[in-house]
């Protein structure tokens, strides 16, 4: 067996063959091309209109959620308020009732009284 | 200083990436590695696009810078306190396990490969540019920025060192065929 054969250009024997075929270039993964030009472009900045549109987009949601939440608060609110008055409203005819019960009560007393 | 050769950059990709990422693959015996390095090699083939003269003046750039990021990524890896070299035989011993990574290779390729692994890095790097790129000892020499004659040793030396583990390896090969072919 021949040795140091790697100084000729040529393989020497069938060791070297056998290691030009062993080290034969490995296809590249397939995402590597892929990676290479998305990191190339870098990241994407947005153009300025579309930054623009995306800021009035988040005020004017902000804007309707901030109003929704206001809406539920008055509301709770009035109904709080019609209920405390229907409250007051039945304690006065109980009251009411109660007074008239009261008086005829008084006036049953006094008439047996007589 | 601007040349008349105007390269695209996607099919300059296309021609040279396998090129770049056998040779990473093969001084660092790390898939993953190997596929950072050539991303690498790649951007920073393109922010140099202007200093290139012509497709071969690209290809000697390629492979040069290849050779210096992967040893560069090696000497990381030495100063982390890997022990790479266990680390590349457990790396290749592995992969051996996966077909994917081997297929359509023989035996022996795939022994040769993993043999490769064992070697010193400048051998290996000889060895790799010699057998996998054609390269003569000049034309390595100038790609790895070394003397003809220090090339010309670590050849010999690799070459020797490996024909002769590969003829250990293939008679313990031949050996468990035997073995198994007999039982």
């Amino acid at each position: 067996m021949r040795e140091f054969d790697a100084m000729n250009f040529e393989p020497g024997d069938e060791f070297e063959r056998e290691l030009q075929q062993a080290f034969a270039r490995r296809p590249a993964p397939p995402s590597l091309k892929r990676r290479i030009m998305e990191k190339r472009r870098g990241p994407q900045l947005l153009p300025p209109f579309l930054t623009w549109q995306r800021l009035a987009a988040s005020i004017a949601l902000t804007a309707v959620l901030a109003g929704g939440v206001q809406w539920r608060i008055v509301e709770e609110r009035r109904r709080e308020e019609s209920a405390r008055r229907q409250v007051l409203m039945a304690l006065r005819i109980t009251g009411h009732a109660l007074n008239q019960m009261n008086a005829r009560l008084a006036a049953h007393s006094r008439g047996a009284q007589d | 200083m601007a040349y008349d050769w105007h390269p695209d950059f996607e099919k300059l990709v296309d021609e040279h990436q396998s090129m770049v990422f056998s040779l990473a693959l093969r001084m660092t015996g790390d898939r993953g590695l190997a596929e950072e390095i050539a991303q690498d090699v790649f951007l920073e083939l393109d922010r140099n696009l202007g200093r290139i003269e012509s497709g071969e003046h690209a290809r000697f750039w390629l492979r040069r810078v290849t050779m210096s990021r992967s040893a560069d990524a090696l000497r990381r890896r030495k100063v982390r306190g890997i022990d790479l070299w266990v680390e590349m035989e457990d790396v290749h011993a592995a992969r051996a396990e996966e077909q994917s990574n081997y297929r359509g290779m023989g035996p022996l390729s795939i022994r040769l490969e993993q043999l490769l692994a064992t070697l010193p890095e400048a051998q290996r790097a000889a060895l790799v540019l010699r057998y996998q790129e054609d390269l003569t000892p000049e034309e390595i020499a100038a790609t790895l920025d070394a003397p003809l004659a220090t090339v010309k040793s670590h050849l010999q030396r690799g070459l020797k060192l490996l024909r002769s583990k590969a003829e250990t390896h293939l008679k313990e090969y031949v050996r468990e065929r035997k073995f198994v072919e007999g039982v």
